[in-house]
């Protein structure tokens, strides 16, 4: 097997094709690329470390059991994407976690809560209760939009609906957001 | 920007930026564990049966699937005794080809690509609710009382015996959708499924006692069976 990565800073697809043909370095470009991403996104929808990790782990090993699935001139990022959503997605169904009362959310860590500063960290946790209020289908469309900046179009792609459904969906779960922000400054006030 | 978008205001925008939080020291290590994780995990996969279907295109799993049925239902078609020509009823045709549709169906469920959006869990649940229905109405198309009077078995054993033979017919097909598939959710209720409609497959094919009442325990049962069993075991003992 070859133990080289093909070029110096290849694209994310031309990084695939190495590794379907055998370059396992190129995984590991690939992962050092995608891993952290796919680590912040799990992170912000688990809010468990461990369980992120464990995520981030089985989408790269899913990606791997894929990679002849591959076509060349195939997108990737959607590819690594769709697979994390499918999991955490499946995590929620298997642990319902969605129906957990706001109070069990609100006593777990925050992500990466030692970092940041308390106020910081305050008006986080918050955000963090107001993005688990919403629905896990507008949550999706929040995250793969804002926090990984995709169009609409690969967003659809993504989570498997039309564009205009993605762009309702996000239409509504920025309008709640706004509203539950709006309600959090007056409490502070 | 991104192109095609619409972000929402400064605002909420610079708030929702905030929850993208500072990386945290020591985080090499731990992509470097995560990899080694990772790493580990894929070679001990290629290195199992398992792994090495898994790994396989869509397109190469679906075909092997195919041609595993194909041979499966040439050799028993031609290797055993068919159902007499009275048996062979419009019914009896419209069953069989049901089941082989069945099949087909579950084969593409279990064998979807993880890159692809999961499908909705309705919809496998639909598939399972479907393939006994499938195999109870069967029951109730059954042969001519004509055939009645060339066997004369007693029907209970006979209903055990082909519960016996369906469940053992259904076993290979079981395993051999769990090999291909990648982890689609519910995959193992449909794989159970499509192992008891595998079995009513042969048994209606070859299966020459008459009666509802047969087909009920001795036929349809053995679909129920394995979404019944399979199910449970998923229930209390979760995929990993």
């Amino acid at each position: 097997m070859a133990s080289s990565t093909p070029k110096s800073d290849p694209t994310d697809e031309e990084l695939m094709d190495a590794y379907v043909d055998g370059d396992e370095a190129a995984f590991r470009v690939l992962f050092e690329r995608y891993a952290p991403i796919l680590l912040r996104l799990t992170r912000r929808h688990l809010r468990d470390d461990e369980l992120a990790e464990e995520i981030v782990q089985q989408t790269f090993f899913r990606l791997h059991g894929a990679r002849n699935d591959f076509r060349r001139g195939s997108k990737l990022r959607p590819w690594v994407m769709t697979i994390a959503m499918n999991l955490v997605r499946e995590h929620w169904r298997r642990t319902k976690r969605r129906k957990m009362t706001s109070l069990e959310v609100e006593t777990q860590a925050a992500p990466e809560a030692d970092f940041m500063p308390l106020e910081l960290r305050q008006r986080s946790e918050l955000l963090h209760v107001a993005l688990e209020k919403l629905p896990t289908s507008q949550r999706e469309v929040v995250e793969l939009h804002w926090f990984q900046e995709r169009p609409y179009a690969e967003v659809a792609q993504i989570v498997g609906t039309s564009e205009g459904a993605v762009r309702v969906r996000a239409h509504r779960a920025y309008s709640t957001l706004k509203q539950l922000l709006v309600l959090e400054i007056r409490g502070d006030e | 920007m991104t192109s095609g978008s619409k972000r929402p205001e400064t605002d909420l925008g610079e708030r929702l930026r905030e929850l993208d939080a500072p990386e945290s020291p020591g985080n090499a290590e731990l992509m470097e564990r995560m990899f080694c994780n990772v790493k580990a995990e894929c070679e001990q996969s290629d290195r199992s049966i398992r792994g090495f279907f898994r790994s396989r295109s869509t397109m190469a799993r679906r075909a092997i699937v195919l041609s595993v049925f194909a041979v499966l239902a040439v050799v028993g078609w031609f290797a055993f005794p068919l159902v007499g020509d009275q048996a062979r009823t419009v019914q009896w045709t419209i069953s069989l080809v049901t089941f082989c549709v069945l099949l087909v169906i579950a084969m593409f469920m279990v064998t979807r690509p993880v890159h692809l959006p999961a499908l909705p869990r309705w919809q496998s649940l639909c598939l399972v609710c479907i393939a006994l229905g499938a195999t109870v109405l069967a029951a109730f198309w059954p042969h001519p009382a004509a055939q009645a009077a060339t066997h004369d078995h007693g029907g209970s054993v006979m209903a055990g015996a082909c519960m016996g033979v369906g469940l053992l017919l259904g076993i290979p097909v079981y395993a051999l959708l769990r090999l291909v598939d990648r982890g689609n959710a519910l995959g193992s209720l449909v794989a159970a499924a499509a192992a008891g409609v595998a079995g009513n497959f042969v048994l209606k094919a070859h299966c020459a006692v008459p009666g509802t009442s047969h087909e009920l325990l001795g036929h349809a049962s053995v679909a129920v069976l394995f979404v019944l069993g399979l199910g449970l075991v998923h229930r209390f003992v979760p995929a990993k």
